[in-house]
């Protein structure tokens, strides 16, 4: 009897070895789904950095579930929606346990219903159309970053409230985003609109990927705006600026958080974008979190620059978030993540401050701010 | 009126792009029958050529010529080195597949069109570059509301200017005529002792360097180059091509003029957001009605 017993304890503890050595092996896959190419290449290529500081930061930290290895499977969307289904189906096959992606929102709209049928977890960084969490309900997806009408809304008040501005022009380009960050301005306004202390006089779209956009800026010069609130991308926004200005349009511009970034000041020239104004979250530089701080350490030694716009920061949140809710849940099982990241987010501390979603997977307090450009070309906080 | 006479000078402006990137692809058209999918690239290329010269070492080449001096380096600079690469596509990429028909040689140029897009990307990076302001000479002219930039002038006169020379060069002189009846008939130009190879070599290095001129002009213009811009203007310049008449090159000019004239007054009185759907209904119109250009080839055969 005795050896029977010692016979299976010693089976037990082979059994407890192989697991220990296979769960150690294994690392957990996540993936990141980004424009690694095509028009956003270059936000892709900072989600991607910023989300590898972000690993070397939760390892530091002694990483998850007993310092089991964390492997990043990136997967190209090539900025366009029809990649952006077979990068989505490339992660799925490749069964990682959750994904963090992406950037535009019309690229990130195909790839979420796939992640939603293959029941798998997917955060958006850098996807703020409302429709993403609003128009259907979507149970697998989350979003570190904000939503347009918070952003749009914030124009419209800001604009009447402290610019004191009349006469107000938006413009938008059609893109999901854009347009979403347009609506939602003019939705806001409607009360200014109804009280007669503002005027909307202006309100149209551009062609993305052009480059000349005098007659359109013709026509807004002829509306005499206060303010002229453009809500596309940072290659037209600059265009625009530039060519408005020479056109003689002499109104304050405010740009959408896509509109602006160095890109823009070099597009636009430091004599024009001197003096924009965008609404916007909070950049990387402007967070004074602890973690924040650290992070920017690490992404200046390891690229020797920091990120430009305020959006792979929240692609760093992402992997944070998921890190956390495997860690909770104790496994890679997406349902008992889920619990997590819906009920079980307390204390956990992103790069942009505390993590925590909605039901509908929004994220919980955002804030956004007015920036301005600076003579130098920086972007500071503006004070009126 | 005033604001009719800005559209008109910016629908040539922007013509003036699409010319003379439609010009070369209707040089190469007529020689090789092959629409040059590359072409558009070769003009990205040029304004990245033109880019690097003139950001080289902080910008000296601009402070030892001066403004105009480094613009005038950077557009000679543009012109025969895309020149060259023009010839070296050929030699690479068309010459070995010429034989095989004419399939091969449209994929061919798909490749190096693909080729080139991701060699941009690769030496100069996906990020936007921007010609820097204290390169590009920016005055603006005012006669009260009337506006016009000193770089859309220049554009605007030395496209005119090299369209001229290159029209008297193809219509009245004898390597020009050389020039069309290869065009026309290959094989019985050679009969007649018109070397071929030669004319070949010349349109292949002239078209991609007046693209590449371009490329250089637009990136002074828009101030903003990307290394995905050569697939849009190659597009709109094809049809250009297709609208005056591809393989004449008068065609090709009044093509570009006027597609960048419908472009303007389309966005500007009809709607900015249905610009590109105004140039391919046009292109599909012509397409259907008039197969041949609006200058077909019988102008070019009347010579």
């Amino acid at each position: 009897m005795k050896k029977v017993w010692f016979c299976l304890f010693i089976v037990f503890l082979f059994v407890l070895s192989a697991g220990a050595v296979a769960a150690e092996e294994k690392p957990i896959k996540v993936g990141l789904q980004a424009p690694i190419t095509g028009q956003w290449a270059y936000e892709g290529e900072m989600a991607k950095n910023s989300v590898e500081v972000a690993l070397q930061m939760i390892q530091e930290q002694g990483g998850i579930l007993g310092g089991r290895k964390i492997e990043i499977v990136v997967a190209d969307d090539a900025s366009n929606p029809r990649d952006s289904a077979l990068a989505a189906q490339r992660l799925v096959s490749q069964r990682v346990a959750a994904v963090i992606g992406t950037y535009g929102s019309s690229v990130n709209e195909p790839a979420a219903d796939i992640y939603e049928a293959s029941k798998m977890i997917d955060i958006g960084y850098g996807s703020t159309a409302v429709k993403l969490t609003m128009a259907k309900e979507r149970k697998y997806f989350f979003r570190t970053c904000g939503r347009d009408d918070t952003q749009g809304q914030f124009f419209s008040e800001y604009a009447v409230g402290t610019m004191k501005a009349r006469r107000i022009a938006i413009m938008h380009d059609n893109t999901t985003f854009a347009l979403g960050v347009a609506e939602e301005a003019r939705k806001a306004l409607q009360e200014y609109l109804d009280a007669g202390v503002a005027e909307l006089v202006f309100y149209d779209a551009i062609t993305p990927g052009e480059k000349d956009f005098t007659p359109i800026l013709t026509k807004l010069r002829e509306t005499n705006p206060d303010v002229w609130y453009f809500t596309g991308y940072f290659p037209e926004a600059g265009l625009l600026v530039r060519q408005g200005r020479e056109l003689g349009i002499k109104c304050p511009f405010v740009g959408g958080n896509a509109a602006i970034n160095e890109d823009f000041v070099k597009i636009a020239g430091i004599e024009y974008a001197k003096g924009c104004l965008m609404t916007q979250e909070p950049m990387p530089t402007d967070l004074d979190t602890p973690k924040a701080k650290r992070f920017l350490e690490l992404y200046r030694q390891r690229h020797n620059t920091v990120p430009t716009s305020p959006w792979p920061v929240y692609a760093a949140d992402a992997l944070i978030a998921l890190t956390w809710a495997i860690d909770k849940a104790g496994s890679t099982d997406t349902e008992a993540m889920l619990e997590v990241l819906r009920t079980g987010m307390e204390g956990c501390e992103g790069i942009t401050g505390s993590i925590a979603f909605t039901e509908r997977g929004d994220r919980k307090g955002i804030i956004y701010k007015m920036y301005v450009v600076t003579g130098e070309g920086d972007m500071v906080v503006y004070q009126p | 009126m005033s604001i009719i006479l800005e559209q008109l000078l910016n629908g040539l402006t922007i013509g003036s792009f699409y010319a003379l990137i439609a010009l070369g692809y209707s040089m190469v058209y007529g020689v090789m029958k092959l629409i040059n999918f590359a072409h558009g690239d070769l003009f990205a290329l040029g304004s990245y050529l033109g880019y690097t010269l003139l950001v080289w070492s902080a910008g000296a080449v601009s402070q030892r010529f001066g403004l105009w001096g480094g613009m005038a380096a950077a557009l000679l600079f543009a012109f025969f080195a895309v020149g060259c690469v023009g010839v070296l596509m050929e030699r690479v990429a068309y010459r070995p597949v010429q034989k095989s028909g004419r399939l091969p040689l449209v994929v061919s140029a798909l490749g190096v069109s693909i080729f080139l897009e991701n060699l941009i990307m690769a030496v100069w990076g996906p990020r936007y570059q921007a010609y820097p302001a204290s390169v590009v000479p920016t005055y603006t002219i005012s006669l009260g509301w009337f506006h016009i930039t000193s770089m859309q002038l220049f554009i605007l006169i030395l496209s005119f200017v090299l369209m001229l020379i290159l029209y008297y060069v193809v219509q009245k002189t004898t390597f020009g005529a050389a020039i069309r009846a290869t065009a026309l008939d290959k094989e019985m130009a050679t009969m007649l002792g018109i070397d071929v190879g030669k004319i070949t070599l010349f349109i292949f290095f002239l078209g991609p360097a007046l693209g590449g001129m371009a490329g250089v002009m637009n990136g002074m213009y828009y101030r903003q180059i990307s290394f995905v811009m050569g697939w849009n203007y190659g597009l709109k310049a094809f049809t250009a091509t297709i609208l005056g008449g591809i393989g004449n090159i008068p065609a090709a000019m009044l093509g570009g003029l006027l597609l960048g004239l419908v472009e303007m007054f389309g966005a500007a009185y009809i709607s900015s957001a249905w610009k590109d759907v105004f140039t391919f209904l046009i292109l599909i119109l012509i397409l259907i009605f008039r197969p041949t250009g609006l200058i077909g080839e019988k102008v070019a055969e009347k010579v």
